[in-house]
């Protein structure tokens, strides 16, 4: 019987890669932000309105991570947004190889900025580093207000949360203030906007968080 | 579920780590699981079970360390391990908070036995 020393993260390889991702990015300057949600919080829609209403000079890229569909990327496709497709064929969450893979068909080279819009789910996606600047944790009012507390990783993890539907909560028991602690207590550096991307409300804000952090980077 | 990735990711570091012990037969595997880790223990026990039928690690066994979730206050300095609802630190109230344990998810170590090619684990080994 012998006890053999390891000491490694489980998912150091994919870290490797997704360090290679990064050193592709930063080299070419632009901006990749990874999105986060469980299904039906309007990521989709989110990255519509996003799209048509950030500066028309900006190149943006989208890579649209799905189990087995390209409806989302017809959509964002439709508003402009060049991007490729990863079907995941059941898999739950991107991984920093899945994104490695399909670099070759972006011209990265010349983008400014980079959605990546993962599977949809709160728990799988957190623990895989893509190589992205950022993770954005998406909610809506029309899940439950306990979502931080209960999915806390992806909020250790994100730099940005957003909160959508904001358009319905005159008729929602959806306590914000709550929402709002709860993402202070698990990282205080992680800010929570507030949106409607039906109604624009509070996009404003959104859309100047990206281009802060595209300034941010460029600098 | 991505315990069957998380699983699959485990076993290549464990076949590279093997390949340089020729003809020993891995009894144990000791993995480090923070409660934040987003990985379920029983899950993952599971996802190992099926994924090693058949093959070199049939008799394997899977030994999860749960690691609590735990922070530690920037305002007060106190430590506490989190609770479902925490809204602050229990102390001062305080949400400048940082996590200081319970987002591990690694392979500490491997227990082998080196002349032990085809036999089972011995009675020791549990
Ligand atoms: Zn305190």
């Amino acid at each position: 019987m012998a006890k053999v020393d390891v000491g490694k993260k489980i998912l150091s390889e994919n870290d490797r890669v997704a360090a290679k991702n990064r050193e592709t990015f930063d080299d070419a300057g632009v901006l990749v932000l990874n999105f986060i949600s469980s299904p039906g919080s309007g990521k989709t829609t989110l990255l519509e309105t996003t799209l048509d209403r950030l500066p028309q000079d900006l190149r943006v890229l989208v890579i649209e991570g799905d189990v087995s569909t390209t409806r989302d990327l017809d959509r964002v496709k439709a508003h402009g947004a060049t991007g490729v497709q990863i079907n995941t064929g059941g898999g739950c969450h991107l991984s920093a190889k899945m994104v490695a893979e399909v670099l070759p068909e972006l011209d990265v080279e010349h983008a400014d900025i980079i959605f990546i819009e993962n599977v949809g789910n709160l728990i799988c996606p957190s623990t895989y580093d893509l190589g992205e600047d950022g993770k954005v944790v998406l909610l809506a009012t029309t899940e439950g207000d306990d979502k931080p507390m209960k999915y806390p990783t992806i909020f250790y993890e994100s730099r940005l949360a957003i909160l959508n539907k904001i358009d319905l909560l005159p008729y929602l028991d959806y306590d914000v203030e709550k929402v709002q602690r709860e993402v202070e207590v698990l990282n205080a550096d992680c800010e929570l906007l507030q949106v409607s991307a039906r109604s624009g409300e509070g996009i404003d804000d959104w859309i100047s968080w990206i281009t802060t952090r595209l300034e941010e980077k460029r600098s | 579920m991505h315990e069957l990735s998380i699983c699959q990711s485990m076993l290549e570091i464990v076949d590279r780590t093997m390949a340089e012990h020729p003809g020993a037969k891995l009894l144990r595997i000791f993995l480090d699981v923070g409660k934040g880790s987003t990985i379920e223990p029983v899950l993952l026990s599971e996802a190992f079970d099926v994924i090693t039928t058949d093959g070199p690690y049939e008799e394997t066994k899977l030994v999860v360390n749960e690691i609590p979730l735990a922070g530690r206050c920037r305002s007060c300095g106190s430590t506490f391990e989190y609770q479902e609802v925490a809204l602050g630190c229990p102390k001062c109230e305080s949400v400048d908070i940082e996590i200081t344990s319970g987002l591990e998810l690694a392979i500490r170590e491997l227990e082998i036995d080196e002349n032990g090619a085809g036999d089972p684990p011995g009675g020791d080994a549990e």
